[in-house]
């Protein structure tokens, strides 16, 4: 995709969007509703025709293409089953309207229904199964045709928790089974952390990171990135100095750390680095990287979130794995210290 | 205690099938006064013999019946199949069909039109589609008349661009019936087609498009299957009334091109044989009722499974 855009009237949607997706990827388009993300898909499958910019498809033009010229298929949001067809005939709808022969859509057919674990749902009405199924059969009848890329609309929005677990595992199975790209829009961090090679986080129409779970994960390249995806701690403070691709801050809230540069170019001297929660650890008050009164202890089972209180005003939280042996925790209102590991912070772009 | 609660129950059922009978007996009363009766006088009539001066004599005769199917020669009493009625009720049927086919082709664009406006529009297209019905169909049949006939605007306006060079015989055709016929009937296929495809998921439309379909495909494979049912019922509600048109093959077939309502008038008026437009009155509703059970059951057969 090269320099896209598209407004509807004076709103822009997609502003100037340039993505490499490369092959054979499973490639997750994340942000809030509203941040365009649907509507780089819809450019893509070509249902909508960009403002400006190009769609390349293996260094094809396909801009002005439309839907049913492109080797594209979609997994609508709400699956879009047709309900007067078998689940047999939706999935064979794509070929059959390709004008391939009777029997090559059969034998496509089973094997699609062996690969979803649908066999011998093949003559049920497709309204008559469960929402799981459905998107299952909606995954089959967009795969049957073997498009070059599939595009997945927030297919799993509509299932429950447990499902969308599952479905989650069952989509990075078929993404590596079938050996097409995936292009997958979700509004869930969570969704786009665990089944995605590469993202690209959106906001108000722009592309603000693109990288692998990882990169975005811990090295988020701005406030809005670190901000959407995770828990993060913001800290306030000053350049102290660099070297390589770290450098020495001095925080607001005391202390100097050592922090990540981000990609291309050195900070502006006053800055913000970001920590996550699970990156720090409590120490005694004055051992650690800097102090703070101990505020709220949250327990969520798996692991313990510490409010700490920070002389500046600003909050930190700790997060803490609970253990069986369980560590003795400090009362609130107690003196503490803050420790941040070696790499636990990053210091943002803007 | 227990007792007097369940015959409190009971007395309280008692009231609501009382209160639902009395709540629907206005219309019951209708379909009995209005639909009922007069259909079993005219099943009683149909088995009756003629009066000298029209009406009936009350005594009974299968001469109605036998009319229907065989003509008796005036002169030798040679008995002969009643080829006339068999040729006006295929050609009402035809002609029926025509218009059904025709409504079916114009009101679905039409009802496709309106069901894409934004919703706040709907409603206004909706209101234009039934202008039609604020005016008496017999002055709309003549006006249709006017348009059509030979010194009548279309042919004078071609005659004067020259398009033309002798007037073009369209009143008292089979085309004129099927115009008017198509014009009247218009609105009761638009309307259960549009409830149909308001319901319609447009989203289904794009996922066709998505799978390759061509625009023709997702017309036939997709949007037709699924409009299916405001189909029938719009078929249903031309092809009835279609059927037993009067005023407008009267008025724009001419005399010579009957259909059967022209034929049932013309017995139970100048041809003074009220037993004979009984039993054609009653041979026509049991056309309807077949072609009815055939195109309903065909239809469900068809959307039932669409294999090939």
């Amino acid at each position: 995709m090269r320099a896209i855009s598209k407004s509807f009237g004076t709103f822009l949607a997609v502003d100037n969007v340039t993505l490499d997706i490369r092959p054979n990827e499973f490639f997750t388009l994340l942000g809030p509703s509203g941040c365009g993300k649907t509507t780089l898909l819809r450019m893509i499958a070509g249902f909508e025709l960009p403002t400006e910019g190009q769609v390349l498809l293996d260094d094809r033009d396909i801009s002005s293409l439309l839907p049913n010229q492109r080797p594209v298929n979609t997994v609508f949001q709400n699956y879009a089953l047709f309900p007067h067809l078998t689940v047999a005939e939706n999935i064979g709808f794509g070929l059959k309207m390709l004008g391939k022969p009777k029997a090559d859509i059969a034998a496509v057919v089973a094997r699609m229904l062996k690969l979803v674990h649908l066999d011998g749902r093949g003559d049920n009405p497709v309204t008559q199964l469960s929402g799981g199924q459905q998107q299952r059969v909606a995954l089959a009848r967009a795969l049957a045709p073997q498009p070059k890329v599939l595009l997945l609309d927030e297919p799993l929005s509509a299932l429950d928790l447990k499902l969308r677990k599952s479905m989650q595992i069952e989509l990075k199975r078929l993404q590596a089974e079938t050996g097409i790209t995936f292009v997958f829009v979700t509004h869930d961090q969570e969704e786009a952390l665990t089944m995605s090679d590469r993202i690209a986080v959106m906001s108000q129409g722009q592309v603000r990171q693109v990288g692998s779970a990882r990169e975005i994960y811990d090295r988020p390249a701005d406030r809005f990135v670190a901000d959407f995806i995770g828990e993060t701690n913001f800290l306030e403070g000053t350049l102290a100095g660099s070297e390589g691709s770290m450098a020495s801050v001095r925080l607001k809230a005391g202390g100097i750390i050592r922090a990540g540069l981000p990609e291309g170019g050195a900070p502006k001297a006053d800055l913000t680095v970001v920590v996550r929660p699970e990156h720090a650890e409590l120490a005694a008050a004055g051992s650690g990287t800097f102090d703070g009164t101990l505020g709220e202890v949250i327990y969520f089972g798996t692991d313990t979130h510490f409010h700490v209180r920070l002389d500046d005003g600003g909050t930190f939280i700790v997060r803490r794995q609970n253990t069986r042996s369980g560590a003795a925790a400090p009362e609130t209102g107690a003196r503490v210290g803050v420790r941040l590991g070696e790499g636990a912070a990053q210091i943002l772009k803007d | 205690m227990a007792l007097s609660a369940a015959q409190a129950g009971e007395a309280r059922q008692k009231k609501d099938i009382r209160d639902r009978w009395l709540l629907s007996a206005p219309a019951l009363l209708l379909i009995l006064v209005a639909g009922v009766g007069p259909l079993l006088i005219v099943v009683l009539y149909s088995f009756l013999a003629p009066g000298s001066y029209g009406d009936v004599k009350w005594e009974f005769s299968s001469q109605g019946w036998f009319n229907v199917f065989f003509a008796r020669d005036i002169f030798d009493d040679t008995v002969s199949l009643a080829d006339a009625h068999f040729s006006i009720f295929w050609r009402s049927i035809k002609l029926a069909l025509g218009t059904t086919v025709l409504c079916a082709i114009f009101g679905f664009p039409t009802a496709y039109f309106i069901a894409t406006r934004p919703p706040h529009n709907r409603s206004v297209w909706l209101f234009l589609i039934t202008i039609p019905f604020w005016t008496n169909m017999l002055i709309r049949t003549f006006a249709i008349q006017e348009l059509i006939r030979t010194e009548g605007i279309i042919n004078s306006v071609l005659l004067k661009l020259g398009v033309i060079s002798a007037p073009v015989q369209m009143l008292y055709t089979d085309f004129a019936i099927l115009l008017g016929m198509t014009y009247v009937h218009l609105p009761l296929m638009v309307l259960p087609l549009y409830a149909s495809l308001e319901k319609l998921d447009f989203r289904l439309i794009e996922a066709a498009y998505d799978l390759y379909a061509s625009r023709f495909n997702v017309l036939m494979k997709v949007i037709v299957p699924l409009v299916k049912p405001g189909l029938i019922a719009g078929s249903i509600l031309v092809f009835i009334p279609a059927l037993s048109s009067y005023v407008i093959p009267r008025v724009l077939g001419g005399g010579k091109n009957l259909m059967i309502g022209n034929l049932i008038e013309l017995q139970f008026g100048q041809g003074r044989n009220w037993p004979l437009g009984a039993a054609l009155s009653v041979t026509l509703v049991i056309i309807v009722l077949f072609a009815m059970l055939y195109y309903v059951r065909n239809a469900g057969k068809a959307g039932g499974s669409s294999h090939g």
